[in-house]
């Protein structure tokens, strides 16, 4: 190299280094990726000793990498790198038939949090076996689509087998409990593993996945069974991209959200976290204007929903659950006079009084596989 | 911090550039010096006043040194190094291996003498090996002293090769620090040798090791044999192009600012025996432990008995000198009894064989070095070891086996492809046939300096996934 091709070289690193430096220093800090749906870090406060125990330092590169100017396009880059050089996985996340994108959640299973979960569930179902009775509780862990779709994976791809970690849950609850707990919502979703009970590219399953297991759950309990005729099917959107799809940055396809609807157009009232403010329905239409449009169920998560109905059952029922939950609890309506709906990672108060207090005849335990192996807040289950 | 970072890559490395083209020559050691302790201290600034003081036993120590020899004491010259050697290698050993010898020393009594739980200080095996490359150049006469604290603490704590090498010795860079010349065309290589090593780290490096990771995160009794091979190669791969990139990068950031480092890699898994490997493999290590322990043992000018002692002594330390644990003491000595097979045994008869099946030989007795390396014990390694070789009966393949290879293959094919003489010589070819001054081929260089930046940067931004193994030691 001559000096002037030196010249070119050095001209041209120092455009790209300083060039991005400054362009991340100047672009403004954002608070929220709606992208990727979470809180981004922000610039740390430096104080001695956060400087000298090294928290400073670690949160600046935080703040840095969640800031960095692009960073949604830097993330797209990568995934279509990836797949051009013919991976058919990236961070964790199946290129499956279809169109259709995975979550592996190849460590979920086998961590210490999984197997302690399982204990706090027991103990949970254990603690209130004789205020519900047989008959009246039920575990419904329901698989993520990795197990239910199998067939759409990747040729070779053997990712951790959900169905050992629900067998194992199973197994512990029957050897714990004289009462019979455990609704296999898993066999259910095989049967119907050909339609479109996943989302392709978010980690829910769909309103049709959640009636599927309700209607078998129904006809378990001895409830009115539906038929896919008893609801007005509605479909709210076509544009949803989902939370997978953020974790790779790129746009592949987009989902439809359908809301189940009772043609009888039953009246209920809804209020959350006892703030006295009641609306009148459990479908929030606005999260439809924004990138997380899955809230439409519930407005997304909060500590505890309670509707009241007037279905006349006599019956009362406390659903713990996570965010599988949101589509499934339109189902209830018709069941149920009072449904209330606790999730307990957003709960502060002590589960127990609100048991005693509110008299419920049944309870039903839901939850995704994934999310409830990965939960850290299940202690609260105990309290 | 580490050179693989958007930290280091757009906020440390545009600083200390603009603030060292800026200053008068004279202050340039004096920015080196200061960004360099930043450099250290982010992240661990407690261990900056153990770098002080590693730094002042050394520079009190050279002085010293000198004025003995000037003043005609040979002797008290002798006890000053021997001194300031002690120091720095007690350091060493307080930091580094105080919990090994106590766990030890339990271990073998039963006593319970509760642990220190120290954190390593990062670089500390490198920087401790090159203040002692001085002070004993010194006294050799093989290095002038250093007077000005500034230029030597310059030395030690210098940012390129700081936590992860190259071992520099003092006497290759004593003329550089007290005056050189930064020139365009120095600055330019050392832009191409810093992209080449943060591709190798961030494209290459840490996607095997994301394949070793995913194998090894298998329980071992149920991985078939051709995953664990697949583990081991991916493994083997890992650490060359995450240690050599370290490497590469260092060569460069020194070029930027004017300095020369001396290679440390050189194709080690080209190698047709153990021999050429390790004058191929961490070359900056083996000369260090050559001048300043094998050859004052007597090297290999004694009887064969002692040359013997004097390679397995070497290998011992070598091994140590990786970490405070078992299996690098096994990893050394396993290299220092092939060393002494190959040196009196075995040579003559590989020296014979074609050169596919010599390469053939070298490579699977790396790897088996590596399975002796990887893990944190012992135990951990037989138990791999019995999977290479089907000892579990948990057969040759299975679906994830070839899941992986698929999955894995464009990866695979660049490994080895970089592994080898053949992108530089291509590269090369492709330079001869134009002409230096051709547009074309300057454009051609730019676009691959920029593809590689700018996929590096991809990844990080993406990534959480960013080790250094060498950091460990």
């Amino acid at each position: 190299m001559n000096k002037v091709q030196s010249y070119n070289i050095i001209t041209l690193f120092c455009i790209l280094i300083f060039g991005f430096a400054i362009a991340t220093l100047i672009s403004p800090d954002t608070e929220y990726s709606e992208t990727e749906n979470r809180t981004l870090s922000q610039m740390p406060e430096a104080s001695l000793s956060s400087l000298t125990d090294g928290s400073f330092e670690s949160d600046y590169e935080d703040y840095l990498t969640d800031q960095f100017v692009l960073r949604d396009e830097w993330i797209a880059l990568k995934t279509n790198v990836e797949r051009l050089a013919g991976r058919t996985s990236s961070n964790d996340i199946f290129f499956a038939d279809d169109d259709y994108l995975i979550e592996a959640h190849t460590d979920t299973f086998t961590t210490d949090q999984a197997e302690t979960n399982i204990q706090l569930l027991t103990q949970f179902v254990e603690k209130y076996e004789g205020t519900f009775g047989t008959g009246h509780m039920t575990v419904m862990i329901v698989p993520n689509a990795i197990d239910i779709l199998r067939d759409k994976l990747p040729a070779f791809a053997s990712p951790y087998d959900e169905g050992e970690y629900l067998e194992q849950i199973e197994t512990v609850l029957e050897e714990s409990l004289e009462a019979h707990v455990w609704f296999d919502a898993r066999s259910v979703l095989q049967e119907h593993s050909e339609e479109e009970i996943y989302y392709r590219t978010d980690h829910h399953w769909t309103t049709l996945g959640a009636f599927y297991v309700y209607q078998a759950w129904a006809e378990a309990q001895g409830y009115t069974v539906p038929t896919a005729d008893s609801y007005v099917v509605e479909t709210v959107t076509e544009e949803f991209e989902g939370t997978i799809q953020s974790k790779l940055g790129i746009h592949t396809v987009t989902d439809s959200i359908e809301l189940y609807l009772d043609p009888a157009d039953p009246y209920y009232t809804v209020e959350k976290d006892g703030s006295g403010e009641i609306s009148y329905s459990l479908y929030d239409y606005s999260a439809l204007e924004t990138k997380s449009k899955y809230d439409i169920f519930f407005g997304g998560n909060n500590a505890l929903t309670q509707i009241t109905t007037r279905a006349g059952t006599g019956r009362k029922i406390l659903v713990v659950k996570d965010s599988y939950a949101h589509c499934f609890v339109p189902f209830l309506l018709s069941e149920f006079d009072e449904i209330d709906v606790l999730d307990i990672r957003y709960y502060n108060q002590e589960i127990s009084g609100l048991i005693e207090e509110e008299g419920y005849t049944d309870l039903l335990f839901l939850y995704n596989a994934s999310g409830f192996a990965e939960d850290t807040s299940l202690t609260k289950l105990l309290y | 911090m580490v050179f693989s970072s958007l930290l280091f890559l757009f906020r440390f490395l545009p600083a200390i550039l603009l603030c060292y083209y800026i200053v008068p020559r004279r202050f340039r050691n004096l920015v080196l010096f200061l960004f360099s302790l930043l450099f250290y201290a982010w992240g661990e600034p407690v261990y900056i006043v153990l770098m002080a003081v590693s730094i002042g036993i050394s520079y009190a120590g050279g002085i010293l040194v000198d004025r003995m020899k000037r003043a005609g004491r040979q002797k008290a010259a002798r006890n000053a190094l021997i001194v300031s050697l002690a120091a720095s290698l007690s350091l060493l050993a307080f930091f580094k291996y105080a919990d090994f010898a106590i766990g030890t020393v339990n271990g073998l009594t039963g006593a319970d003498f509760s642990l220190l739980g120290l954190a390593l200080p990062i670089g500390i095996s490198f920087y401790t090996f090159q203040t002692m490359s001085y002070t004993i150049d010194v006294y050799r006469g093989e290095a002038g002293v250093q007077k000005n604290v500034i230029s030597f603490g310059t030395y030690v704590v210098m940012f390129p090769q700081l936590i992860a090498g190259p071992i520099v010795q003092y006497k290759t860079v004593d003329a550089q620090l007290r005056g050189r010349k930064e020139t365009p065309e120095e600055f330019a290589l050392g832009v191409h040798r810093f992209l080449i090593g943060l591709g190798k780290k961030v494209l290459l490096a840490n996607n095997a090791g994301e394949l070793w990771d995913t194998i090894s995160a298998m329980t071992v009794s149920e991985v078939p044999a051709l995953t664990a091979w697949l583990g081991l190669l991916a493994y083997t791969l890992q650490i060359y192009f995450d240690f050599s990139a370290y490497s590469d990068m260092a060569i460069g950031l020194g070029h930027m600012f004017g300095f020369q480092f001396k290679e440390n890699f050189n194709y080690p898994y080209l190698s047709k025996s153990i021999t050429e490997f390790w004058r191929r493999w961490h070359i900056s290590l083996s000369t260090w432990f050559r001048e300043y322990v094998y050859i004052p043992l007597g090297g290999n000018r004694v009887k064969t008995g002692r040359h013997i002692l004097n390679l397995l002594i070497v290998w011992f330390l070598t091994g140590f000198w990786h970490g405070a644990s078992w299996n690098f003491v096994a990893w050394g000595l396993y290299y220092g009894v092939l060393l002494v097979i190959e040196k009196y045994v075995t040579g003559k008869y590989v020296e014979k064989l074609p050169g596919v099946l010599r390469h053939i030989y070298c490579m699977l007795l790396v790897m088996l070095g590596w399975n002796l390396f990887m893990f944190g014990d012992l135990s951990q390694s037989l138990e791999y070891f019995r999977a290479l070789f089907g000892g579990f009966g948990s057969g040759l393949f299975d679906s994830q086996t070839i899941y992986l290879l698929l999955n894995n293959a464009v990866l695979l094919i660049l490994l080895f492809f970089g592994s080898t003489e053949l992108p530089k010589k291509l590269g090369e070819a492709f330079c001869a046939r134009f002409a230096d001054r051709n547009v074309c081929m300057v454009a051609a260089r730019g676009i691959l300096y920029a593809v590689i930046f700018l996929l590096s940067v991809a990844w990080l931004v993406d990534a959480s996934y960013n080790p250094f193994l060498y950091f460990r030691f």
